[in-house]
This record gives structure tokens, sequence and C-alpha cells, in this order.
């Protein structure tokens, strides 16, 4: 009897621990990164990847490195328009703002809600891009603007809403997309 | 039946407010299209983007959304210019008629319509529309500086409607506001 017990106690422990994982790994925001050559030898790789771990890899980055990875001090003179310009977007209605058409390619930018989408359509490449504005904002203004920051880079992540955030394809079969879920 | 009026009365108010409040954007429109290359490039960015960004510009001869004509040296009333030019009553201000370029410049409405017509080269063809509100920010100030983002800022007083018009054999820009 005290035998059964002790199955069920620890039917119930590995139970509540699959669902404590599952659900941490459902509130976790992943980042999967999905490269797909097609030529003569195939390749398709995918790779899932939760922001959590990203930030703790990023705090293992020795101060040292980032010090030299030094941000022009140009950069830092404009951070005031460049906060003011993001804002403003964030503001403005949604639109498509921008619209360019050659003969060669075509670049299209829609502020979508929260979103800027960017769209270009080259002879050789198509690029979607989907940036969350409010990350970008929180970001850039929690930024130094001397040093490289890849823990901003994750801010931004973190802000996108799920989907595909960045898709590039090119005509010589290499598709890279990274998409938020 | 009063006090019923009087609490349908407030209601519709209330409920009036904010459309009356409502601010509606403006949007500053550019459309260049190069005829040779058949590129074609439209920007449609609300004003207050602009004006934002203009105000945060800080470069050599822009600053805080006001640029630095340079004319140190010359001596010409400004204000003086532009009250004469807001005061005129409608009619033909300028006529030339050369062989090169046709000039017009004339007051319709309150509004300044300044029309040059090339008649060589790329037989360009520039039409501009200075409604009056746009006057008092175009005029330099005391360091001969013109304030664009004040300019820009005028854009919110004035009708819908098209600004700058160039077309050539080359390429052909629109500017408008709506």
């Amino acid at each position: 009897m005290s035998g059964q017990r002790g199955v069920s106690t620890l039917g119930a422990v590995l139970l509540a621990g699959t669902a404590g994982l599952l659900t941490a790994t459902l509130l976790m925001d992943w980042m999967v990164v999905d490269v797909h050559v097609v030529d003569e030898t195939p390749v398709h790789i995918k790779v899932p990847f939760p922001l959590v771990i990203a930030d703790m890899a990023t705090g293992l980055i020795p101060e040292e490195a980032l010090r030299e990875a030094k941000i022009p001090p140009e950069a830092k003179a404009q951070k005031e328009l460049v906060l003011a310009a993001v804002r403003a977007l964030a503001d403005c209605p949604d639109a498509q703002l921008v619209k360019v058409r050659t003969e060669d390619a075509s670049v299209d930018i829609i502020k979508d809600g929260d979103t800027l989408r960017i769209a270009v359509d080259a002879d050789d490449a198509v690029v979607r891009c989907n940036i969350p504005i409010d990350g970008v904002a929180e970001a850039l203004e929690e930024w130094d603007w001397e040093t490289a920051d890849p823990k901003m880079l994750f801010d931004v992540l973190r802000a996108a809403d799920n989907g595909e955030l960045v898709t590039v394809a090119t005509d010589d079969g290499v598709r890279v997309a990274i998409t938020m879920w | 039946m009063k006090r019923t009026l009087i609490a349908l009365v407030a209601i519709l108010a209330l409920a009036a407010a904010p459309a009356a409040f409502a601010q509606e954007t403006r949007w500053v429109n550019v459309n260049v299209s190069e005829t040779s290359s058949g590129t074609n490039v439209e920007v449609h960015l609300p004003l207050d983007l602009v004006l934002t960004v203009l105000r945060n510009v800080d470069v050599e001869n822009f600053h805080g959304g006001q640029v630095d004509l340079e004319l140190d040296d010359t001596d010409i009333n400004w204000p003086e210019i532009m009250k004469a030019v807001k005061d005129a009553p409608d009619g033909k201000f300028v006529t030339v008629t050369s062989n090169e370029a046709n000039v017009n410049v004339r007051k319709e409405g309150g509004t300044l319509y300044v029309d040059v017509e090339e008649k060589s080269e790329d037989m360009a063809k520039v039409q501009v529309t200075m409604p009056m509100a746009m006057m008092d920010a175009l005029t330099p100030g005391e360091g001969n500086t013109i304030d664009v983002a004040a300019l820009l800022s005028s854009f919110d007083k004035l009708p819908d409607g098209e600004l700058v018009r160039v077309t050539s054999n080359d390429a052909n820009v629109r500017v408008w506001i709506e």
C-alpha cells in the first residue's frame, strides 16, 4: 500500500514538473532562426532559442569586450533626434509612409499599429522586416549610446509580436527567417 | 420634461466634445518621379513627425528647426518686404518674359503664386503656391535664419492642396498637404 502511494507521489511530482516545464516554455519568449539553403546540397537548420537564455548569455560577455566595442561619439550626438523621431513615429497614425518603385527594386515602409513593416523587393533578394516601434524606443532610451549592447537587441526582440520578424530570400536559394514565438 | 431636455443636451454635448477637439492629422506628401529611369518615390509623412525631427536636427547651419541663410553681408529688410506682400491687394506682381524663361508672380485670394517656365534645356516648369499663412514663417529672423519648423507648422493652418509642382523632361516633383 505504501509502495503504491510512493509511485503515485513520484508520478504526481513528474506530472507537476512536466506541467511546470511546459508552462515555463509557453510563457517564455522564443526566437526561431530558420535557415534554408536550396541548391545541390540542400541545408535546413532550425534553431529555437529562448530569449531568457540569450539574456543570461549576454551577462556572461566580459565587460572588457563590450568596452572595446565602442560606438562613434557622433551616434550619441544624434540620440535626441533619433529618440524624438521614433517616439513621433510611434504616435503617428497607421499609413504607408514611403513607397519607392524603380526598374529593379521596390521599397515599402508601412506603419501598422506598433509595427513598422519594411518590404524590399529587389532583383536578387526579397526582404521583409517587422520592427516593433515601442520596443526600439524603449531599448534606445535605456541604451548608453556609447557601447555595443547585445541586451538592447534582445529587448527589441522581446517587444516584437509573435510571427516573422525578418525574412530574407535571395535568388541563389537562401532563405533566412527569424520568427518570434 | 425640462429636466429630460437638459439631460439630453448635456449628453449630446459630451458626445460631441471629443469630435470637436479631435485634431486631425495633417500629412506632408512628396512625390518624385524620374522619367528616364522610371523611378517613382512617394513619401507620406505626418506633419507632427516631420516637425519633431526638424526641431531635433542639430547640424551645421541647421539648428532647432532653423536654417542659417548666411546673409550677413546683405542689408535687406525682410519683415518689411513680407509685410508688403501680405498687405498687397490681389493682382499680378511680376511678369518676366525672356527667351530663357517666363516668370509670373501673382496674388489671388490671399495666396501667392509663383510660376516659372523654362524655355530651354529641361523645359522645366515650376509652380509654387504660397498661402499667406506661410509668409510670416518665411520671413528671416534677426540672425538671418529661416524657421523651417515654423514654416512647416504653418502647414497645419493651410487647406488641403498642392504647394509645389515641378515638371520637366527629366523628372516631376509634387509637394502637397492634406
